[in-house]
């Protein structure tokens, strides 16, 4: 593969001289006292010690600075902040999601592993610019050993007094609490992550109203993902044009790449967003394994529609380039999958994924997602008729946009986009099926001929 | 008997329940639980928000919530039963029947599937002659398949007893961990390194005591051994 470094196309620049700041090259940086020695908190410090830096400064450093929720969404944060209401009387609070249970994903648990205190310090400047009463960090219950991490560097920070009342001597007060789940992906949905946190089942809510209004104990609430709040003190320490200069021009900041799958070496690597996926691919991961051919990737968890090796050619990782490719930043969990990979397999599992994840709360998703299973199950034994095709994407249809929240959008997408885009496996085991296969009941993907 | 003449209700209330598991004598807390739950309860503006926490502290003290446990926390936070119940019964880690002694959750979400996560699965199987979701006859292992668990970068990986992971699965490294488990012995809490750390640091960034075990992301090889 040729070199692409400061190449056009690549529009994270020179790649390979960026030097980390989520996860700076430093031992032990999960331990407060090393983070202070690293100049942590100082930017908490400059926000609340600086006489005329407003709350109202911090959300216009963070618009400025490009900052978009890392979360999956993709939303503006300075954007998201600005749609909390003028303070009142009422508590205000925040919910930090690391609720992380999107397939593919596992950046959010690195940082809390490593560096979690830049997401304690993100949490406390989000907090001082939202006039914040306290933060909820909704932990998913798996991460039971990081809960237990995090409490501890916790317990230190209200030692020091830079949590809770008078926080560095100055009259913002603010409380941190980690709560813990205990096994739902549908947490990670912010309503639904606020109806858990209530001690509810965690059914969405109907938006509107938003959280900005009527969040937590019906109080106004933000809910960010704990990587978005690990990059607000580097907006603040650096500046939002250092922010907005780095990686893709409409989708900035570095970002942690969690790159699963196929490839020589797996794991979480930090750089700026807008990298060349065949960079990630080839250069940063050392390869595909085996010296297997490239086949498809699912670039940001599994709502994320798969792209396959050939539609991945010039594309960067950011929400722009990925939409025009045909897919969506999502969480930047990829997965890379190799030749031998069986994408009926894939969606497969996916499908049964999202059958045993739905709350159960609307019809369409609750009774779609399992005949999607279905479906897809009876054509992957080799039972499957070709107009069930048909069948899958007309099921589709009926779940999308039908639904409280995008749960049923998320589970529609990887279906339809595999089917487009990998249509030949599964015509091929439709063909090969036990049932006889008539030629007339299929006509491709824009096919909406009911099947006889 | 026909399909439709259902002799008992589909959800057993502890007042239908005839043999509860737990007695009366043994359904209270203690004075240091008791404090506990007022940490609880002082965390969030409402104290039905504690449910969560409650469960889990009863999931400790009596290893899964049958109805009666269920109602003990209803009670302990004055909510009522069928909300603690829908609770309880809405997240994948509150056990609602007896577990073995180690509940082995593999992953087999999608990259842990294509990394082998069926492989270990399959095997686990075999070893403890038993099948996903059924217990062993001497009560030590209960073997789960269980979707992500956010550790796509070192799979195919399990999670024992809603605790610590086991990341990088191989056949052998199955067999070690039964052995270790059989004598009661958890594994530890164990650091995946980054890569780019062993690139620019030379392995894994934390010295502490808990993260003894750590180890690099290897390339793995095609087929699990």
């Amino acid at each position: 593969m040729e070199a692409t470094n400061g190449s056009p196309t690549s529009k994270a620049g020179d790649w390979r001289s960026y030097e980390r700041v989520l996860l700076p090259p430093v031992r032990d940086l999960h331990k407060l006292e090393v983070y202070k020695d690293e100049g942590g908190y100082e930017s908490l410090r400059k926000v609340l010690n600086t006489k005329n830096i407003e709350p109202g400064d911090v959300t216009n450093a963070v618009k400025e600075s490009g900052l978009r929720g890392r979360g999956g969404a993709g939303f503006s944060t300075g954007m998201k902040w600005s749609f909390m209401p003028e303070p009142d009387d009422r508590p205000r609070y925040l919910a930090c999601n690391a609720d992380e249970s999107e397939p593919g994903t596992f950046k959010d648990r690195q940082l809390m592993e490593y560096n979690p205190h830049l997401m304690f310090e993100g949490i406390l400047i989000a907090g001082y610019a939202m006039s914040i009463d306290a933060c909820y960090v909704y932990v998913r219950g798996e991460y039971a050993d990081w809960i237990k991490h995090m409490e501890k560097e916790l317990e230190k920070l209200y030692e020091q007094n830079l949590v809770g009342d008078n926080i560095l001597g100055t009259d913002f007060s603010m409380d941190i609490v980690i709560h813990k789940g205990a096994g739902a992906y549908i947490c990670g949905e912010e309503t639904s992550l606020l109806n858990s946190l209530e001690g509810k089942r965690g059914y969405p809510r109907y938006k509107p109203p938003f959280p900005a209004q009527v969040g937590a104990w019906s109080q106004p609430t933000t809910i960010n993902n704990v990587e978005t709040l690990a990059c607000v003190p580097l907006v603040i320490e650096k500046g939002a044009d250092w922010f907005a200069n780095t990686g893709a021009e409409k989708h900035p900041g570095p970002v942690l790449y969690g790159i699963s799958g196929h490839v020589n070496r797996p794991g979480v690597y930090e750089y700026p967003t807008g990298m060349l996926i065949s960079d990630l691919i080839e250069e940063v991961c050392g390869g595909m394994r085996d010296g297997k051919k490239f086949k498809a990737l699912v670039p940001g968890g599994s709502s994320t529609p798969p792209l396959r090796a050939d539609q991945c050619d010039g594309v960067t990782m950011d929400a722009e380039s990925l939409r025009e490719a045909g897919s969506m930043m999502g969480t930047a969990g990829m997965l890379v999958l190799d030749e031998d990979t069986d994408m009926v397999s894939y969606l497969r599992r996916v499908t049964h994924f999202y059958s045993h994840e739905s709350c159960g709360q609307c019809t369409p998703c609750r009774e779609g997602t399992g005949w999607l299973e279905n479906i897809v199950t009876r054509i992957d034994e080799g039972e499957g008729q070709m107009r069930d095709l048909d069948l899958l994407l007309d099921l589709c249809d009926q779940m999308e946009g039908r639904t409280i929240c995008a749960f049923a959008d998320a589970a529609a997408w990887p279906v339809q986009y595999t089917l487009k885009r990998f249509r030949d496996e599964f015509e091929a085991k439709c063909k090969a099926s036990v049932h006889p296969v008539s030629s007339k009941t299929s006509s491709g993907i824009e096919s909406a001929a009911p099947a006889t | 008997m026909s399909q439709f003449d259902i002799q008992r209700p589909v959800v057993e209330l502890p007042d239908q329940d005839p043999d509860p598991v737990f007695s009366d004598d043994e359904l209270v807390w203690t004075e240091e639980e008791k404090e506990q739950i007022e940490q609880y309860k002082a965390k969030y503006p409402e104290p039905d928000a504690a449910i969560m926490s409650v469960l889990w502290m009863a999931q400790e003290k009596f290893g899964f919530l049958p109805p009666e446990v269920i109602q003990l926390c209803a009670d302990t936070l004055d909510m009522p039963f069928s909300k603690a119940y829908g609770v309880a019964t809405f997240y994948t880690q509150y056990y609602k029947e007896e577990q073995g002694k180690f509940v082995l959750d593999v992953c087999t979400c999608f990259t842990c599937q294509f990394t082998g996560g069926y492989d270990i699965l399959h095997y686990l199987e075999e070893q403890l002659d038993i099948h996903a979701g059924e217990t062993t006859d001497d009560g030590m292992f209960t073997l789960q398949e269980v979707e992500c668990l956010g550790c796509c970068g070192s799979a195919p990986m399990m999670q024992v007893t809603n605790g610590p992971y086991v990341h990088n699965l191989t056949k052998g490294k199955v067999d070690e961990l039964l052995e270790n488990l059989k004598k009661g012995e958890l594994p530890r809490f164990t650091s995946v390194t980054l890569p780019q750390d062993e690139d620019e640091m030379g392995g894994n960034r934390r010295s502490d005591a808990e993260t003894t075990d750590t180890y690099k992301t290897q390339p793995r090889s095609k087929t699990i051994k």
